[in-house]
């Protein structure tokens, strides 16, 4: 009897048990598939701010490698003249074959929504121009 | 008897203590990660960039300010007034000098009237760089 126990020991002792290893690992994957959500790709838009004091005189207007685009509750226009998204876009992509490290100054109304200035980075980050600041009206 | 007791023993390893100990670790890391990000607020609809360049490693200095789309401020989860953020960042110059990266996530349905409040309070102190948060692509 006793030469049957410490046979069974030793037995137990030399082959690891896997089945409640795998069901609890099952468990585990299924717990935490269910549970991530998968995180969105984030774009970072790298602006600047050239006035701390927003009643400070505006820099100079219209030097002349500059663009301003001012972005209003219901319009966007670049240097004066109002464009839709698409014209902006080709008229973005057409001066920043002259060159991408020009300024381009965006003036936002109050009133306007962060969505429109997002959308403006973006075609800017499209024609590649990479020197934006951030003004508000 | 007791010397082939001795050899048996030896030959097999006992693997259970191990994989305890891998468990707890993996358990820990994937507790952790999740912890990380809860403190942005999931409420947050951002804007979308799909030409923007996509966020690389974040430098773990960056201070995240939150924008809701009523306008409300605050920093992983806790909200401030313009004035206590201009109060918070000032005390953050003063310690880390003016190169601390700020990252703006502002719903997309925030006014720029927000916005600007926010940015008024950073450049005020002297951080003149900030970048926005978009969304580049949706995940699924």
């Amino acid at each position: 009897m006793r030469q049957r126990k410490r046979q069974i020991s030793r037995d137990k002792q030399s082959e690891l048990e896997m089945t409640p290893m795998i069901d609890v690992v099952f468990l585990l994957l299924i717990f935490f598939v269910v549970t991530i959500q998968p995180l969105d790709v984030i774009a970072l838009l790298d602006v600047s701010r050239p006035s701390p004091d927003p009643d400070a005189p505006p820099p100079p207007e219209r030097i002349d490698d500059m663009l301003t685009i001012s972005i209003y509750a219901d319009a966007i226009t670049l240097n004066e003249r109002r464009y839709s998204r698409a014209g902006l876009e080709r008229m973005l992509i057409r001066m920043a074959r002259l060159s991408t490290t020009q300024t381009v100054l965006i003036k936002c109304a109050p009133d306007s929504s962060h969505r429109t200035l997002i959308e403006v980075l973006d075609l800017c980050a499209k024609a590649g121009l990479t020197n934006l600041s951030v003004l508000s009206l | 008897m007791p010397r082939r007791k001795n050899f048996s023993t030896e030959v097999d390893i006992n693997m259970t203590p191990m994989i305890d100990v891998v468990f707890q670790l993996i358990i820990f890391f994937i507790v952790t990660l999740q912890l990380d990000r809860d403190m942005l607020n999931e409420r947050i609809q951002l804007a979308e960039s799909p030409h923007g360049p996509a966020q690389e490693k974040r430098e773990p200095r960056t201070i995240i300010i939150e924008i809701d789309h009523r306008g409300r401020i605050s920093i992983g989860s806790a909200q401030f007034t313009p004035r206590q953020l201009q109060g918070l960042l000032r005390v953050t110059v003063e310690r880390h000098g003016s190169r601390v990266p700020i990252l703006i996530r502002a719903d997309g349905d925030a006014s720029h009237e927000d916005v600007r409040r926010v940015m008024d309070a950073c450049t005020s102190v002297g951080l003149w760089r900030m970048q926005f948060a978009a969304i580049k692509e949706y995940a699924g």
